[in-house]
């Protein structure tokens, strides 16, 4: 417990007297976005892309189109026998998915203003999956697409671990240069679903 | 060493100040870019505002709130009353779990507690996986500002030092095929750790969950893959309601890099099957800051660096000229609540332009605070006998009209008659690098009291 | 409408000229200007040094001097934000809130209360505005870049009117010159470092004038100017506003 009562008891002395919580009036930052072409524009400005298919395609084909030759592909969709080439059952340590090359995800929210995408652990066994694939590819439906942060917000409820995702792993720190790839995936793909 | 002894020694390399100042100016400029696209934002600052200043307001009762929901949500949560007991902690519960290699991610609260040497001094490895702060822990410095932990080093530099540390072969600075040597090296650190250490962006009372934003996933790799996850939080990093995140995670990464969200938030909120998952909350001097009305608002800081970015005495100082571990205006008012000797030349290191207020997505009124501390400080600390002396004429001269106008009649005809050699020598320092006006025949007073006898 | 003048301690004694501009500019705008004699200094050079108690009998001074007018106006906008800003320090007697509340910086007070922005000058002259942050970011006589708005600046408003001009624009459009009062001598490389990049700035986009609502940039910039002898002139906005004027009499 350490110094517990003795910080809470500083804080309680030296706090200033209560002031009310703010608001949150989403409207305010109403622009009437296009929800769709914000999202395609912000996920390429991060360095990702947007790949539309529609309901009839087999979306493990479209995958294999976009990636032809990996040898480690999982996904979580449904029918994906045929594309996995890693069963997770043999997994014991996370470590051990580190040569995974193709990592498909469903997710339930897109975000118009940052490109950002939910995906949680109770679409994915491993939480390090989507950090450690080298390309991760992630389902979303077009109209599971939010245009802010505060309206995102608002759906999410139950996760015990949930990320959101904008674009590829990436650094500056050598001299403001952007590199794609630091430690995470080294791509990034969305594939939005006409449903 | 103070501010201004260390910041004459980062110019005596002009190209080298130029070339510091433009990198964090280019920055600055895609804040400017991604900030004017965003409709009310300005409105967004004042929610992010108020909502750090009814935090903090209620912090106590969110403390006891946030914990209750960690522990529920079966997080181990820890309490350090300063930096010694947060180390001795993190220690302890490496020592429970074998630890002896462990990753970290960027925690400027890590920093500021001097973890790393705590650690090291125990036979524990600890690799810092931000790519910035890997490049200063391998050249043993600390980092110069705090989004960009190695924004004073060039390609070539970092170029050199990877040949060092890593075996790299010469590059000629290429940033592309550093990263992927990093990356390899540091895969290796991540899949053999014992432990994760990460920071904290955000703690949410409500629901007992934390996020962590990163770029390169480094914080993600460390915690997913180590069995233990430690992560390190200020008492400040509290927010109420899951809602608010929606406020903060607008306003940080636009204002840290202009982009319109870290490319990682991940939300923590229960270990994974078969991991540990510890949260230390920390003091070290948070709550006295609190205690001070003037100052208080410090506590608002979400930690994004855009005061540094616009700073245009950080831009030509450098981060290592404050010696302090949150560089910059905003830790120009934070280092004197911490040791107000040590650090009183911090808040004289601004001209009071206000940019950083402007920029800060929390609205802290830094500038004011300058100059708040500066009065404390002369009051408090040991001040240049000179200095001092002048300032208390000044002020009585500028009590006496008639005397502020024989004086200024003479320093007048001084700068009109006496040899700039003699005008420009020390203790001018203003006339180092500057002419002085001449002095004109006439004061303002003067003329208008011979215009009105006409 | 009668106006007291308040000429900041510096102007007076090594700018006289700036405040004769700020006399006759008035003047001309039927402005009834009164200098009261008895005033010095606004009591920032104390208190941004973290001698803010050492200021008190200045700033008295000041109130006592400027308590019997409707409007203070000043060529400086840094001095005007420091009698807004700062005169807390003083017991807040109706006086004190009076001053406060009536000192306006020179563009300011032509544009917003005397409503005239073509004062009829003349000055054909490339020119660059270096805005002067207390100006800008404290009495907010402009927008700043920092903050997301609709663009606007009273000095621009004035200048603009002005026949023959041509104002040019800097790189930077309002980053600090490193003045800073005592930060000047206090901070030396920076503040020099600061100024030279300014100076840069104007004279890579073809600036001839720098000009600005405070001397004491101008100060600064122009020891450099002049040290290194570079082809630049500072003058203050009210010389540039009162220049058609200054001709006409000398005709």
């Amino acid at each position: 417990m350490g110094s517990r009562t003795e910080i809470l008891a500083k804080i309680k002395t030296n706090k200033p007297n209560l002031i009310e919580t703010p608001i949150i009036e989403p409207q305010v930052f109403d622009e009437g976005l296009n929800l769709i072409e914000e999202f395609t524009k912000k996920v390429e400005a991060v360095g990702g892309q947007v790949v539309p298919i529609t309901y009839e395609m087999d979306i493990h084909t479209e995958i294999k189109t976009l990636f032809p030759d990996t040898a480690l592909n999982f996904s979580t969709l449904e029918k994906a026998i045929s594309f996995n080439t890693l069963s997770l059952d043999n997994i014991e340590k996370p470590q051990e998915l580190e040569d995974l090359d193709v990592l498909v995800l469903e997710s339930p929210l897109g975000v118009a203003e940052n490109g950002a995408v939910w995906v949680n652990d109770t679409s994915f066994p491993i939480r390090v999956l989507p950090f450690i694939t080298k390309h991760l590819v992630l389902v979303l439906g077009k109209n599971d697409i939010v245009p802010y942060m505060h309206q995102a917000y608002d759906t999410l409820n139950d996760f015990n671990f949930g990320v959101f995702i904008s674009g590829p792993s990436k650094t500056a720190d050598i001299e403001q240069s952007l590199v794609i790839g630091a430690h995470g995936a080294l791509s990034l793909t969305i594939l939005l679903k006409n449903d | 060493m103070s501010h201004p002894k260390l910041a004459s020694l980062f110019n005596q390399n002009e190209a080298r100040v130029d070339w510091h100042d433009k990198a964090l100016w280019f920055v600055r400029h895609k804040r400017d870019l991604a900030t004017h696209q965003v409709k009310g934002w300005e409105a967004l600052r004042d929610l992010g505002h108020h909502i750090k200043a009814h935090t903090l307001s209620n912090l106590d009762n969110y403390l006891i709130e946030f914990e209750k929901n960690a522990l529920e949500n079966g997080i181990q949560v820890h309490w350090a009353a300063n930096g010694d007991e947060h180390n001795k902690i993190v220690h302890q519960i490496l020592e429970e779990n074998q630890a002896k290699k462990i990753v970290k991610s960027k925690s400027m609260l890590t920093e500021e507690c001097h973890l790393n040497p705590f650690l090291e001094a125990k036979a524990i490895e600890v690799i810092d996986t931000d790519l910035g702060e890997r490049i200063v822990q391998l050249a043993k410095e600390p980092p110069s500002h705090i989004v960009l932990p190695a924004i004073h080093k060039n390609r070539h530099e970092v170029d050199a030092l990877f040949q060092e540390h890593l075996n790299t072969q010469p590059c000629d600075g290429d940033p592309q095929y550093l990263t992927h040597e990093a990356r390899k090296h540091l895969r290796e650190k991540f899949i053999k750790a014992d432990a994760a250490i990460t920071g904290v962006n955000f703690a949410i009372a409500e629901t007992g969950g934390f996020v962590v934003c990163t770029n390169e996933g480094n914080a993600d790799m460390g915690a997913h893959i180590a069995p233990v996850h430690i992560a390190c939080m200020g008492i400040e990093k509290l927010i109420p309601k899951q809602e608010h995140l929606g406020v903060f995670l607008r306003l940080l990464a636009r204002s840290a890099t202009g982009q319109p969200i870290t490319t990682y938030s991940s939300h923590f909120k229960r270990p994974a099957k078969g991991h540990k998952m510890h949260i230390v909350i920390v003091d070290n001097g948070r709550s006295e800051q609190l205690g001070r009305p003037d100052f208080r608002a410090s506590l608002h800081c979400i930690r994004c660096g855009a005061c540094m970015n616009t700073c245009p005495i950080y831009r030509r100082s450098g981060g290592h000229s404050y010696d302090a571990t949150i560089p910059g205006p905003i830790g120009s008012i934070l280092s004197p609540g911490k040791d107000l000797t040590k650090h009183s030349s911090l808040p004289f290191a601004s001209t009071l332009c206000g940019s950083c207020s402007d920029v800060c997505p929390v609205k802290i009124d830094i500038h004011s605070q300058l100059y708040k501390w500066r009065q404390i400080i002369t009051q408090n600390t040991k001040q240049p006998f000179i200095k001092k002396k002048s300032m208390v004429f000044m002020g009585k001269l500028f009590t006496k009209p008639t005397q502020f106008a024989r004086i200024g009649k003479i320093a007048r005809w001084s700068l009109r008659y006496l040899p700039k050699s003699i005008i420009n020598a020390r203790p001018n320092i203003w006339g180092k690098s500057r002419d002085l006006p001449n002095g004109p025949k006439q004061s303002f007073d003067e003329w208008y009291k011979e215009r009105t006898k006409k | 409408m009668t106006v007291g003048l308040f000429i900041p301690c510096y102007i007076n004694q090594l700018y006289p000229q700036v405040g004769i501009a700020t006399l006759e500019l008035l003047e001309k705008l039927n402005v009834d200007v009164v200098y009261p004699s008895g005033q010095t200094c606004c009591g920032q050079p104390m208190a941004n040094s973290g001698y803010e108690n050492e200021s008190v009998g200045t700033c008295q001074n000041f109130v006592e001097n400027f308590k019997d007018f409707d409007y203070i106006v000043t060529p400086s906008g840094s001095c005007a934000y420091h009698v807004k800003k700062h005169y807390n320090i003083l017991e807040q007697t109706p006086n004190v809130t009076k001053v406060r509340n009536n000192v306006h910086e020179l563009c300011e007070f032509i544009v917003n209360v005397l409503k005239v922005t073509n004062i009829g000058a003349y000055f054909p002259y490339k020119v660059g505005i270096h805005k002067s942050c207390h100006g800008l970011r404290g009495l907010r006589l402009g927008s700043c870049s920092e903050l997301v708005g609709d663009h606007y600046s009273y000095i621009e408003d004035l200048l603009k009117e002005v026949s023959d001009i041509e104002l040019m624009p800097l790189q930077r459009a309002d980053e600090c010159c490193g003045f800073g009062g005592t930060f000047a001598v206090a901070e030396e490389a920076v503040s020099v470092k600061m100024g030279k990049d300014k100076i840069k700035d104007h004279l890579e986009s073809g600036v001839e004038v720098i000009t600005a609502t405070d001397t004491s940039c101008l100060m600064h910039l122009e020891g450099l100017i002049n040290r290194n002898k570079q082809p630049l002139k500072v003058m203050h906005v009210a010389e540039i506003l009162n220049t058609n004027l200054t001709k006409l009499k000398s005709d």
